[in-house]
């Protein structure tokens, strides 16, 4: 079936496409540039041309490995809320919040009716688009992660919330759609936090997608989707990016007991580690995907985003996946 | 305390560490000069000692009868407390909740061992702090401080068990061993509590309503905690046990829970859009914690709705007494929206009509 859609879309995959999930690690020149932005030490558009030069080391990097669907790398984002938060009109920034240990933030605010008064994410997908023949996805968060890592000052409940967010996304996914993006992931890694919820996240990308001409991803994880699944498989996008080998797989025992419907972005490498295991022990993971879902739906990536590796690691994870996905296309 | 009819006005455990002006954020750069090398951990301590001051000093003014120390000190809910028993070992970070934070999870590599107090030198240190402070007027005795413990059952849910490796059969692979090993450390705890003055002590079991489906795992684990308060009480001393459950709607059990055998039964409201009805219909046989201020959002409430919403229960609860409070720790919200929502607590009181204070 979404096979059938992205041959449609003038999309042609090999089996087993590769790509990742969104986030790459950001180089030193660039990690630098950012903190002297921050202190005011250079301008916007020193900041932004070091951006660009660190998205097209990503893309040719990926065209190196041998990559199939790429992405930008998300150069020019620090966090998946608040880069939206902060272009937003009807958000506002909080005090510092704590995540963990000693790292502190500023929760985004929603203090006002959220409107979309432009393209958020275009530029940078047009860019990345164009150093490479190859699809880039379009990278969005979607909009019931967005209320749910957000303070709400402004609408009467969660559900209004999300759903109006969902109404400025979905104006973000129709202006990349009008750019020539044709996958577009939209990332929803608050999914399972509050499962009576599901119902709301449901909707909200329902509301986003509906009608929308373009192949949709969405990547979740750190969840209990024991408690999610498979109402879970209603969530309105083709293809489900999802953690798999942090769990040890734990996740095929739901496949198992009912069918996973959907295609899926099969994460086969640990994100956290330094290490990266080796091609055998990913292929091992591949093996075992292939006991529950079709080789058709089946795509290969790492569990989560790279941004917190070196760049050395995260090439080193990817290149593991090229090279176990390409082993089973000729089985 | 609540053996004194009344609306009291109370702390749920945790207070943000941090503020956004400089002055308020050495703990943030102790810490980080501490893992550069360039700072002790008796630098860290000291820190940790003057901010715990400060957030004593805020809940005081704020106009709270019931404090905690902020629990300043905890890297989170549990690792603080299992990461000082021997043979636990804390592994990497886990989502805590829905709370977009995170704890680190500990694994048993066998049968977990004291090495000396959780949280009762902490306490100790906070009760000083707090006696170091001058009286407000009208508080003279009426002032108290709780310490705060993570209850065994939501310890244990969070923790990994592997078989020990140290030559005994024991294995801790599942929640009920895990709970009940926990929950016999917990108990040595009341009495180390006890013994510095503690006379109420809050447990949280916020795991105990997400996933109901362990009850009888969580009543278990509860009861040598039990048994340690009626001992306590039995020698001569005062003891309160107030169990607080949050993030996650609780009516489904809310007849269990004030049936357990705790003195106090906090509750979050904001999970639950029904349950104002169902403690106003059903009643409480014990004093209630009422979680009405939203300890996760910074919206300020309407301190006159929470005041009709407290006059409609109040009257259900049998002792006669609740504690008004937020409906979580406040570690999630910014520092400055957390001393205003407990600022909040005392405008909900004096919105009151017939004002049971």
């Amino acid at each position: 079936m979404s096979r059938q859609k992205l041959e449609k879309l003038g999309l042609e995959l090999p089996l087993f496409p590769t790509t990742s999930v969104g986030s790459f690690p950001k180089p030193d020149y660039l990690v630098k540039a950012r903190a002297e932005f921050s202190k005011k030490q250079i301008s916007e558009n020193e900041l932004h041309d070091l951006e660009r030069k660190a998205t097209a080391f990503w893309i040719e990097e990926q065209e190196k490995l041998g990559i199939d669907v790429l992405v930008d790398g998300e150069m020019y984002r620090g966090d998946m809320v608040a880069y939206f938060a902060e272009r937003l009109p009807g958000f506002a920034t909080s005090g510092l919040v704590r995540s963990y240990g000693n790292r502190y933030y500023h929760k985004p605010v929603i203090s006002g009716e959220v409107r979309w008064q432009g393209p958020l994410t275009v530029d940078w997908w047009k860019y990345a688009q164009s150093l490479t023949k190859k699809p880039v996805k379009g990278m969005l968060t979607g909009a019931y992660t967005i209320m749910d890592w957000s303070f709400n000052e402004f609408y009467p409940d969660r559900r209004t919330a999300a759903l109006a967010i969902a109404k400025v996304i979905r104006q973000e996914v129709e202006a990349l759609i009008a750019a020539g993006c044709k996958m577009i992931q939209i990332d929803e890694p608050a999914l399972s936090v509050r499962p009576e919820e599901l119902p709301i996240a449901l909707e909200a990308m329902d509301f986003t997608t509906k009608g929308q001409n373009a192949y949709f991803l969405t990547h979740a994880c750190y969840g209990e989707f024991e408690y999610i699944y498979p109402s879970m498989l209603e969530l309105a996008v083709d293809n489900f990016d999802l953690e798999m080998s942090n769990s040890d797989l734990d996740l095929l025992e739901l496949f198992r007991r009912h069918p996973f419907t959907k295609d899926i972005s099969f994460g086969v490498v640990d994100v956290h580690s330094h290490q990266t295991d080796s091609p055998e022990v990913v292929g091992q993971r591949i093996e075992q995907a292939l006991t529950i879902i079709p080789k058709e739906n089946v795509w290969v990536d790492p569990d989560c985003g790279l941004k917190t590796r070196t760049v050395e690691e995260a090439l080193e994870k990817l290149r593991v996946c090229v090279t176990a996905a390409k082993s089973f296309r000729n089985h | 305390m609540s053996a004194t009819p009344g609306l009291y006005l109370s702390s749920t455990g945790s207070y943000p560490r941090i503020g956004d002006s400089p002055e308020l954020q050495a703990l943030r750069r102790t810490i980080t000069a501490l893992d550069r090398g360039d700072r002790t951990t008796a630098d860290l301590l000291d820190v940790q000692n003057e901010v715990t001051r400060q957030v004593i000093a805020e809940q005081v003014k704020a106009g709270l009868d019931v404090i905690t120390d902020g629990l300043i000190r905890w890297y989170d809910p549990i690792s603080h407390l299992a990461g000082k028993l021997d043979n636990i070992q804390i592994k990497g970070l886990v989502r805590f909740f829905d709370t977009n934070t995170y704890f680190r999870q500990p694994v048993f590599v066998g049968r977990p061992v004291k090495r000396g107090h959780l949280v009762a030198g902490e306490y100790g240190f906070a009760r000083n702090a707090l006696g170091h402070l001058p009286t407000p007027q009208g508080k003279a005795g009426k002032l108290g401080i709780k310490p705060v413990l993570t209850g065994p059952y939501t310890l244990a849910k969070f923790s990994l068990g592997e078989n020990s490796g140290n030559g005994r059969s024991e294995s801790f692979s599942t929640v009920e061993a895990r709970a009940q090993a926990y929950a016999e450390i917990l108990a040595t705890e009341l009495e180390a509590l006890s013994k510095v003055g503690a006379e109420l002590i809050q447990l949280d079991e916020p795991a105990a309503i997400k996933y109901p489906q362990d009850w009888e795992i969580f009543e278990a684990a509860l009861a040598p905690l039990v048994q340690a308060r009626d001992k306590i009480i039995k020698s001569g001393q005062k003891l309160e046990l107030a169990l607080y459950v949050y993030f996650h709607d609780c009516a489904p059990l809310y007849e269990k829970l004030v049936a357990l055998p705790v003195d106090i039964v906090g509750l979050d409201f904001t999970y639950s859009p029904k349950l104002v009805d169902i403690v106003a219909s059903k009643g409480s046989p014990k004093t209630l914690g009422l979680g009405l201020v939203d300890g996760r959002n910074t919206r300020l409430e309407d301190p006159a709705l929470l005041a009709r919403e407290i006059e409609r229960m109040l009257p259900k609860i049998k002792t006669g007494s609740a504690f008004l409070g937020i409906s979580s720790g406040l570690e999630y919200l910014p520092r400055d929206r957390a001393f205003a929502k407990l600022e909040l607590l005392s405008k909900v009181r004096a919105a009151l009509r017939g004002s049971p204070r």
